[in-house]
């Protein structure tokens, strides 16, 4: 990418709040203690150093290339005692050094989330055998450097749009109001099931659905540095939601999507749009859209129990928008449904960090407490909030794993029939 | 009955832990893992007056009547932390002080103490070898040993040499984070190899000093250690990240989390809602909205000036961050010394409380319904005096005590 | 026990004027001896902004001055670029300042040959975006940053390589006389209690604003010296990555200095009758707030790391009132003792600034050439100083390094990117070096917090080296917390505040430093 880019970027980034808030910074180390990545792999200089210490010395220049080992996961931030964006100062210095030396063309490949899943719905079972080839693989990873270690995507033979528009209209008439659905590329593409189950869900218990034509909203392009694709992704993506209907709650089953929407478009991207700030005050994660209404005395749930113990992780992305665990709260109003936290910083997978064959192996080491913990505690069944989170743990783990929504669907009687 | 414990230090999880117990409903809001993570994996109740306290609550009462063991009186300060020690199976009492070697090679008064650093006890050794390691930089062996070795404890000359081992626990890495060596040595092979290398360079002194870093998450090693060596060995905490309190923050947020806590990490709680003099919720700074959580009761311990629960502004005006609370004085001015071996006052501002932990302004309880514990409290030089975990575990002791009293 | 030397001129005061008569004389082939009586630079040399001067800032004030700056700059950054970083410099026109001081300035640049351009606010604005947006013109300029420690080592290196000889901790008690001729110069040498005497033809007093003191010691008038003290406040990042300069006639707070890994705000101009009064009272640091405020919206939220305050060396000027320092000539004086106090042998040097050091002692060795006869025609010039890198300096270099070495050498100073090697070759090179000193070199203990987690890892690799007890150790501990906490305790606010309650928790909390036997006699009851 152009000088010119480069030198853009790093105004943004000394103009903007974010990388003052290194001034915060006392040097505790607090951060270091929780980083999953420095935790098992000793090249990555860590989030203090990367972050707030080095930042003090980057006069538009990037010379610390140990940070791209950083793979996002937004922990040091959530952390950090004295409030300093870590995490958000490293992905700027990320995309300053992406800007100033370019970098492989397979990270750009690895963030076209939406083209990928348009490409291989009409040819699923063909794309799932090509993913799933070991052969077919190792050549991917040879030519793109894509893992072959990693898990990929599983493609549906029908896309969510696609079974929006064959599925009869909803028995019951809206009795609460209207909500946005903000499904992200994989509810559309993916884990179509999780979508639909979100929607009966909320039809269920008296919401009316809009399904609003959506695209992607730029979180791989985000976490590759690629700051120009990120940025026009989510402000199309804030748009659309928005012309569904005004002041709506905009609910979501993509765990780090609405991260984007809510708060890391604005601090990672510097995006700094009235549209966007508009939608993510009005953007939810499902299980906390659901606990407050819950919580408010507007809801109540008729759960049937499920009796099972039901390892439940949340993902980093998730933990960082600061809410707490609503889906662990949620799923514990199941009645006889066990949950065990998983208390795990992170999977490992981190979007698209695990895809990269550098990283493979740095991020299945960051994943494996949760893999050891969900082998001792599970009955066939794992719950997680975000897709990418959901097909590394599946992978590395072989067990069944789902969005907390479609237990909630089951308790709600809606998956019979 | 819900409460909010706002903060995740010693004085957080104590509390959160007391109202768990007896079935109440906790949400813990805190932006960071709190302060034990800075700690030294021990509780200290009163090290210094400014003389050497060997027997701690025997001299509480003679305190003046502002400092927070004034208000917590003698007793609730040796239940308060005797329940803690027997929960977490430290060593020590709050009766009497452990004496034990710092990192600087200062000998350092504490009441109670993980196993693996009251073993390092002046009080039962007088032989030291302290065994260094190159990669640990925080750990300076020979200035501990030669500051040990020059010092006469109650008229013993206490003698000490050093060595140092080379032990990469991971490797090719010179420059280890402790909580990554600690983890290393989590691994019992790992822990085997360390033991056999500090065993080769400790000499034959009555007991063996290592830095405080011998596994983090596996709490059996320890023991293993000490049987791998063969001889008696102990931990010496070090400057943040401290293992130890590592240790203790983990043990403590496990028991909370078995318990039913409910913790939102990573945020600041920003706001509140009130009505007739009680707090009604606490606003929470998530991505995206603030949320509101609703509440019976708050038990607020956020930590003092090195927190930013307390605060300074650049005009030198001193504040309480979260709810405005009355200060004991509100004005920088005055309250530093030019001198650093001065107490400076600055650190002693805080929160006047009443007997229930309530923040008490001109008329009585700012809110009927707000304890507040912990570093906030007005009245102690903690670091100087070694005080402040006994005044935390004392005052969340006694906030939650009050909660559950007027629950009942 | 005297210990006797001899010399051909004595130097008195390590600072940037002495060091630089040191290396010139002894360039010229003179035996030459400097005495300082702390460390070098750590007067007024030590206790500046940073700033090496384009010469725009008395270009209407001090035509004189301004032209040798730009002359000075332009040497400094050949002879001694790794003591430089090529910031470049701004003038600019804040809201309620006078536009058309602009036009004066830029004539007075024309006029006195220093390089100035006016550039578009927008361009100015986009180059430094936190500045006031509301500047109404700027100026590029050739500012720089300058380390004074660097300077000053680089130029006592060089000296050492003509064979000066560099006697830092050595404080001169008297200037002996031979009849009217200067005969010896005493000192003591504080570190070992010993007297040392140099015989010698010549003494140049280079103290600077001490200059008084030390031509009082040879039984002279004193020379009037007025002391201007001045405050400074280093900020705990670049605010600014380039000089920026209030475009007004030289006032208070008219200055931001990018040097390293911070942003120096500056200064303030008070009349003080001891130099070593270097007290930072709080009303000036309110004002320093202000005015950074005034340039930087927002700058009262930054964070402070420390403050400092240096004396101003002027050598009083009959024309201007002695309580307005600022208004007297920065020029340099030169005062002849055998033309004032009958006294030959003896010149005192006084004025000028650091980034006319070398020219400074380019007229006084002149002038003492002259008086002895001879004819040494000064080089140091055209001579580059010995540097591991002969290249200006960059802020990213330290990070830069820190990445080639990260796996392999342990960060000691994490702050300010030191590595243990460099303070362990340091420490075993001057094993009676306290922690300020190899500060100074290393800059250790300079970054956020102050040396908060830095100092016992530095004292401990000084025991570690065998060359340092664990008495010797514990007191370079302390006594580098105490000189840091100087200088945070001024300013203390924000999250500095922060840092102090940690520091403090480590240092008395976590390592019990106040209960360390402080010597052999002391124990623990």
């Amino acid at each position: 990418m152009s000088r010119k880019r480069a030198a853009e970027l790093q105004e943004r980034l000394d103009n903007e709040l974010r990388r003052v808030s290194l001034d915060h910074c006392v040097k505790c180390t607090i951060c270091e203690t929780a980083c999953p990545v420095m935790g098992v792999q000793p090249l990555f200089g860590g989030p203090k150093y990367s972050g707030p210490q080095g930042e003090r010395y980057r006069d538009g220049a990037s010379v610390d290339h140990s940070i791209d080992w950083c793979s996002s996961c937004g922990t040091c931030t959530v952390v950090c005692p004295q409030g300093v964006q870590v995490a958000e100062i490293i992905s700027l210095a990320k995309a300053v050094k992406r800007a100033e030396h370019g970098g492989p063309i397979r990270d750009v490949l690895l963030t076209q989330t939406t083209l990928m899943g348009k490409a291989m719905t009409p040819v699923a079972p063909l794309a799932n055998a090509a993913l799933g080839n070991r052969p077919i693989r190792k050549v991917m990873e040879a030519t793109f450097g894509v893992s072959a270690d990693a898990a990929m995507p599983p493609a549906q033979s029908q896309s969510l749009h696609g079974w929006l528009k064959k599925r009869p209209k909803p028995s019951k008439a809206p009795t609460r109001g209207s909500v946005v659905y903000f499904h992200g590329c994989a509810g559309a593409y993916f884990e179509v099931e999780a979508a639909k189950c979100a929607i009966e869900v909320l039809e269920h218990l008296g919401y009316e659905v809009l399904v609003p034509p959506q695209g992607c909203c730029g979180l791989a392009a985000q976490s590759n540095g690629l700051f120009d694709q990120a940025t026009k992704a989510i402000l199309d993506l804030a748009r659309a939601l928005a012309a569904a209907g005004k002041d709506l709650p905009v609910v979501s089953t993509a765990g780090s999507c609405v991260g984007m929407l809510k708060h890391e478009a604005k601090h990672y991207l510097g995006v700094d749009d009235p549209i966007l700030d508009e939608v993510g005050v009005r953007s939810y994660d499902i299980s906390e859209f659901l606990m407050e209404r819950h919580e408010a005395g507007e809801l109540d749930f008729d759960f049937r129990p499920i009796e099972m113990q039901l390892p439940y992780h949340q993902p980093c992305q998730v933990r960082s928008q600061g809410m707490g665990a609503p889906a662990s709260d949620l799923l514990r109003l199941i009645p006889g449904l066990k949950v065990v936290d998983s208390n795990a910083t992170c999977c490992g997978v981190a979007g698209t960090y695990a895809l990269k064959k550098e990283k493979n192996a740095v991020a299945r080491a960051v994943g494996q407490p949760l893999f050891d913990m969900i082998d001792r505690t599970n009955e066939g069944l794992v719950a997680c909030d975000t897709e990418t989170c959901r097909w590394q743990i599946a992978h590395e783990t072989k067990v069944d794993t789902v969005h907390p929504i479609v237990l909630v669907h089951r308790a709600l009687g809606l998956s019979e029939g | 009955m819900r409460t909010v414990v706002i903060g995740a230090g010693l004085a957080g999880l104590t509390a959160s832990i007391r109202l768990l117990e007896a079935g109440v409903d906790v949400t813990l809001v805190s932006k960071g893992p709190g302060g034990l993570a800075l700690s030294q994996g021990s509780i200290d109740v009163l090290g210094y007056r400014p003389s050497r306290v060997t027997r701690p609550l025997e001299v509480l009462g003679a305190l003046p009547g502002d400092h927070p063991y004034a208000v917590l009186g003698t007793a609730t300060v040796r239940e308060s932390v005797s329940w803690l020690g027997q929960r977490l199976g430290l060593v020590g009492s709050p009766a009497t002080n452990l004496q034990l070697p710092t990192a600087a090679g200062a000998i350092r008064p504490t009441a109670l103490a993980w196993a693996s650093l009251a073993a390092g006890d002046v009080r039962d050794h007088t032989t030291f070898a302290v065994i260094g390691v190159q990669q640990v930089k925080d750990f300076p062996a020979a200035l501990i040993a030669g500051n040990l070795d020059r010092t006469v404890f109650d008229g013993r000359e206490l003698r000490a040499g050093f060595g140092l081992v080379d032990f990469e626990a991971r490797d090719g890495e010179q420059d280890p984070s402790p909580v990554h060596f600690a983890r290393a040595l989590d691994d019992a092979a790992t822990r085997r190899r360390f033991a056999s290398a500090v065993a080769a360079a400790a000499g034959t002194a009555d007991v063996v000093l290592v830095p405080g870093i011998v596994g983090l998450d596996d709490p059996g090693a320890w023991d293993d250690f000490v049987a791998a060596l063969g001889r008696p060995a102990a931990e010496v905490a070090m400057q943040p990240p401290s293992i130890p309190g590592l240790r203790m923050f983990q043990r403590l947020l496990d028991d909370a989390r078995a318990l039913g806590l409910r913790h939102v990490q990573g945020s600041l709680a920003t706001g509140f809602t009130h009505e007739d003099g009680r707090i009604t919720g606490i606003e929470v700074a998530s991505a995206g909205h603030s949320k509101h959580i609703r509440c019976d009761a708050v038990v607020h311990a956020p930590g003092g000036f090195e927190s930013g629960g307390l605060g300074v502004d650049s005009h030198g005006v001193i504040t309480e961050r979260l709810f405005g609370l009355p200060l004991t004085v509100d004005s920088l001015a005055g309250l530093t010394e030019p001198e650093v071996g001065a107490p400076q006052p600055l650190f002693e501002v805080g929160v006047l409380v009443d007997a229930d932990m309530r923040p008490l302004g001109l008329d009585g309880p700012v809110h009927t319904n707000l304890h507040v514990a912990g570093g906030i409290l007005a009245g102690a030089q903690r670091a100087r005096e070694k005080s402040g975990d006994g005044i935390a575990v004392a005052s969340a002791w006694r906030a939650a005590e009050s909660i559950l009293g007027g629950a009942r | 026990m005297v210990q006797r030397l001899s010399a051909d001129v004595v130097v008195i005061g390590g600072g940037s004027t002495g060091v630089g008569v040191v290396r010139d004389a002894a360039m010229r082939g003179y035996r030459a001896v400097l005495v300082e009586r702390d460390d070098l630079a750590c007067g007024t040399t030590g206790r500046f902004h940073g700033l090496l001067h384009s010469g725009g800032r008395y270009v209407v004030s001090d035509p004189q001055s301004a032209t040798e700056c730009a002359e000075e700059n332009a040497i400094l950054r050949r002879i001694q670029p790794g003591a430089i970083e090529d910031t470049g410099g701004f003038f600019v026109t804040l809201p309620g300042d006078d536009p058309a001081f602009a036009d004066e300035f830029l004539a007075g640049a024309a006029r006195t040959g220093v390089p100035a351009q006016e550039i578009g606010v927008a361009e100015a604005l986009r180059r430094e975006p936190r500045v006031n947006p509301g500047i109404q013109r700027a100026v590029e300029v050739h500012d720089g940053s300058v380390d004074g420690w660097a300077l000053v080592w680089g130029a006592a290196r060089s000296a050492q390589e003509y064979g000066a000889q560099i006697l830092t901790y050595h404080r001169v008690t008297e200037i002996v006389r031979d009849g009217d001729h200067v005969a010896a110069v005493r000192c003591r040498d504080v570190r070992h209690g010993e007297d040392v005497e140099i015989a010698c033809n010549f003494v140049l007093n280079c103290a600077g604003p001490w200059a008084g003191q030390v031509s009082a010691m040879a039984g002279c008038e004193p020379v009037a010296v007025v002391a201007g003290r001045g405050i400074m406040i280093a900020m705990n990042h670049r605010i600014v990555n380039t000089v920026v300069n209030r475009l007004v006639y030289p006032t208070d707070g008219d200055i931001l200095v990018p040097a390293h890994t911070v942003s120096i705000i500056g200064t303030t101009d008070v009349k003080v009758n001891d130099p070593d009064d270097t007290r930072v009272p709080a009303e000036e640091v309110q004002q320093m707030l202000d005015a950074g405020e005034h340039m930087i919206p927002g700058f009262r939220t930054h964070r402070m790391l420390r403050a400092w305050a240096g004396s101003r060396p002027l050598i009083k000027d009959p024309r201007v009132s002695a309580d307005d320092t600022r208004h007297m000539s920065r020029g340099m004086s030169i005062v002849d003792h055998s033309q004032h106090d009958g006294l030959r042998g003896l010149l005192t040097i006084g004025g000028g600034k650091l980034t006319t050091y070398r020219l400074m002692a380019e007229h006084i060795v002149d002038a003492m050439c002259e008086q002895l006869g001879d004819e040494r025609p000064c080089r140091t010039a055209d001579e580059a100083v010995p540097e591991p890198h002969a290249r200006l300096h960059k802020v990213t270099d330290r990070l830069k390094a820190r990445e080639e070495s990260r796996t392999d050498t342990r960060a000691l100073c994490e702050c300010e990117l030191v590595s243990e090697d460099d303070f362990r070759r340091e420490i075993e090179a001057h094993p009676e070096a306290s922690l300020d000193d190899v500060r100074r070199q290393l800059r250790i203990g300079m970054g956020p917090c102050q040396g908060g987690f830095c100092s016992l890892r530095a004292a401990g690799v000084a025991c570690a080296s065998g060359k340092v007890d664990a008495e010797k150790g514990t007191k370079l501990l302390t006594d580098f917390i105490a000189s840091r906490w100087k200088g945070v305790q001024p300013i203390l606010a924000g999250d500095q505040v922060r840092q102090a309650a940690l520091d403090e928790w480590i240092s008395q909390g976590t390592l019990d430093v106040e209960h360390v036997p402080a010597s052999t006699q002391g124990g623990v009851r």
